[in-house]
């Protein structure tokens, strides 16, 4: 403390600020080399979602087009993205050829691989420049039982989908399942705990039992109960459904906490001056809570990406247009002769559910006080 | 003992009533009935009448509103009725009956095998930990632990039906049988079987496998830290009698709540699988009758996968005052 007055000579000497909690389980973190690695991991991933319209795609990533600079390949987020001109001058999706002849003064810089996740790109799409410096028509994909090859690193699926392309996209999807769908499991999750735990009696009462009656339905039940239910599903939907389905495990963590908190004197001190229910849970409970519910979200990410590519993979999963690992898989399941459409999806759904698993290892052994060095 | 028996079998009961509210509620408000997923009316040339179908939604009971055939459903089901499968033509109990034992099949052999591997793999995993040898096998397990099952399967099946098609290794892609089954002798019948059931047992196995052996590893790491542990040490124990008698018997309850909550699992883990690996049993049937609407099958399902979810947590409970002799029930 720096305004320590007990010092007799005067002399303010300056204690170093002790890190925090978060700061000490980080340190912790840190030093697990998996955990780490798994971390980098994920890191990437959600690089190539986020850049994967630069990556993998047949709209260009930017473009001068009579005059004026367009960035298409923005469809791939939102298809409302895609500038209206290139759908009034009739483009249909094939932007190489268009431009060249709608605009000659047109340029462009297309994404790393020419490929489309929604559709097979046809013969003559895409010129190559020969050893002789002559431009030349690339072949289109193959109909079906498209090999992985120089132009499909993947193979092809589906009448000549490009795998790789599809999977660079599916990233996006995988990743938002997890976040999105874990993320309302830990709002619902996190809510009803904390007013069990802090409320308790009759509204805690309540409380257990939904969490128990939840917990009882078989979670795949649940999930295609509600799936059945709701007649147009998409992408979002299913994220929802997801997380209104795992979120018993957090809430029982977090009434427990809350149990155990609400005795603390911490809480009496801000009870005693006159702090709202609202405030001490969130406020003051909530952040020493906080730390043993980060173990299930970071392993219900894991759980929500496996539980959507199982369905995918089911057939249940978002319809089409959707380029989900888990529909690539299920398009392999057709056909077991054509293994490249189960080993690249099965081995990035596997890389992934590992990662995570990984890191939420070191979120539990980083912020576990019983394992906690004194050093520190 | 007996009052809380009685008071966690009436909680119980209310939970059985909450849950099959809910999902019967659920399964009416999905869009599409038995008449029109049934492939028979589809056809063109014979579409039934209005009256046919009035006639038809009679004989389903489903004209009345939801919460009167639901109370229908519930008086039906205190006489041991729950009713007859719209499929099927054949009541609700036959149809579970007739797919449990495949299902059995799967989880009954996966759950055993799971349990004696993970038990000696836990505990030698203890006595060796921070070794190398412990630290691959914990290491591959745990990469076990992260595939999912539905992966793995279509892994094995590209592996063992279409890469080794031909050599001796060769089995069978899925099903149950092979189509001659019903020609063949009783060892080449069991042979058959057995050929058929390996992938889907492996797949089955290997995920609990995992999961076990971690979490005796992970309860027997807290009790090995223990002052008895030391004191048996110091007196001079063998490492045999520690670890079984003084460390693993420390450990049962935990385990024993593990037992009770994979209780629910020898019907309903294998859900996913068996639609991999196209197996007649209570995972492809649920599939099956929530495509078609065959309410029925989905409510028997429902209840006898919630029932077995309950009795586990219930023999979960008791099983503690057993294997811990300071707890009692009032």
């Amino acid at each position: 403390m720096t305004d320590n007055n007990q010092q007799p000579s005067g002399a303010l000497t300056k204690a170093t600020r002790s890190p925090g909690f978060w700061v000490l389980a980080w340190r912790r973190f840190r030093r697990r080399k998996l955990s780490m690695l798994a971390l980098a991991v994920v890191m990437c991933l959600s690089g190539i979602a986020v850049f994967s319209p630069m990556i993998a795609g047949t709209k260009p990533i930017v473009c001068k087009y009579k005059g004026n600079l367009y960035f298409p390949c923005l469809a791939y987020f939102n298809a409302d993205w895609e500038n209206p001109i290139f759908h009034k001058d009739r483009f249909r999706k094939r932007y190489p050829r268009n431009l060249r002849e709608k605009d000659p003064e047109s340029w462009a810089i297309y994404p790393l691989v020419f490929q489309d996740p929604y559709r097979p790109v046809r013969d003559g799409e895409w010129q190559d420049k020969n050893g002789d410096g002559e431009w030349v028509d690339r072949p289109g994909n193959p109909y079906h039982g498209g090999l992985p090859s120089k132009l499909n690193f993947f193979g092809t699926y589906k009448r000549g989908v490009d795998v790789f392309a599809s999977m660079v996209h599916g990233t996006r999807i995988a990743l938002l399942v997890g976040f999105v769908s874990t993320g309302i499991a830990a709002f619902i999750g996190i809510t009803l705990g904390a007013i069990a735990g802090y409320m308790g009696g009759a509204i805690d009462m309540v409380i257990s039992r939904i969490i128990e009656l939840v917990m009882c339905i078989p979670g795949i039940v649940l999930i295609l109960a509600l799936i059945a239910v709701i007649d147009k599903i998409n992408i979002w939907i299913m994220m929802a459904i997801l997380g209104l389905t795992s979120w018993t495990g957090m809430a029982r963590l977090t009434r427990a906490e809350f149990l155990k908190l609400k005795q603390s004197e911490f809480v009496a001190a801000a009870q005693s001056i006159g702090a709202g229910p609202l405030r001490i849970m969130f406020r003051h409970i909530l952040p020493n809570a906080l730390a043993p519910v980060m173990v299930p979200i970071v392993f219900g990410i894991a759980a929500a990406i496996k539980v959507e590519a199982g369905l995918s993979l089911l057939g249940f999963g978002a319809p089409p247009p959707n380029p989900s690992w888990g529909t690539v898989l299920n398009a392999g399941t057709s056909n077991y002769t054509e293994w490249w459409q189960i080993v690249f999806p099965g081995i990035a759904i596997f890389i992934t559910i590992l990662a995570y698993n990984l890191i939420g290892e070191g979120v539990q052994e980083a912020t576990d006080p019983r394992l906690a060095d004194p050093k520190d | 003992m007996a009052g809380y028996l009685i008071r966690r079998i009436l909680l119980g009961l209310l939970t059985l009533l909450l849950i099959t509210m809910v999902v019967y509620a659920l399964i009416r408000f999905m869009p599409g009935s038995p008449m029109d997923t049934d492939p028979a009316m589809m056809n063109p040339d014979k579409m039934p009448s209005a009256e046919d179908l009035e006639r038809i939604k009679k004989a389903y009971g489903l004209d009345k509103p939801v919460y009167e055939a639901y109370w229908i459903w519930l008086s039906n089901l205190a006489s041991g009725d729950m009713g007859i499968s719209y499929n099927e033509k054949k009541p609700v109990t036959d149809v579970i009956e007739s797919r449990v034992w495949a299902t059995l099949l799967l989880t009954v052999p996966s759950l055993v095998i799971a349990y004696l591997l993970a038990i000696p793999i836990g505990l030698w995993s203890t006595i060796r930990s921070g070794k190398l040898d412990e630290r691959i096998a914990g290491v591959s397990l745990y990469m076990l632990y992260a595939i999912p099952s539905f992966i793995a399967a279509l892994f094995l099946q590209l592996l063992f039906a279409v890469k080794l098609s031909g050599t001796a290794w060769e089995l069978p892609l899925m099903g149950m049988h092979h189509s001659d089954y019903d020609e063949m002798g009783v060892i080449a019948q069991t042979w058959d079987l057995l050929q058929h059931m390996l992938l889907p047992v492996i797949c089955f196995t290997y995920v609990s496998l995992a999961y076990y052996s971690r979490f005796i590893k992970a309860n027997m790491e807290e009790v090995i830290r223990q002052d008895y542990i030391r004191t048996a040490r110091a007196k001079g124990l063998g490492q045999m009698r520690i670890i079984l008698h003084h460390a693993f018997r420390n450990t049962l309850i935990p385990f024993v709540t593990l037992l009770g909550l994979s209780l629910p699992s020898l019907l309903g883990g294998a859900i996913i699988l068996e639609q991999v690996f196209n197996w007649p049993g209570m995972g492809q049937l649920y599939f099956r009758s929530i495509g078609t609407r065959d309410y029925p099958v989905i409510m028997g399902l429902t209840l006898s996968l919630s029932v077995l979810t309950l009795l586990g947590q219930l023999f979960a409970d008791i099983l503690y005052a057993f294997v811990d002799p300071r707890i009692a029930y009032k």
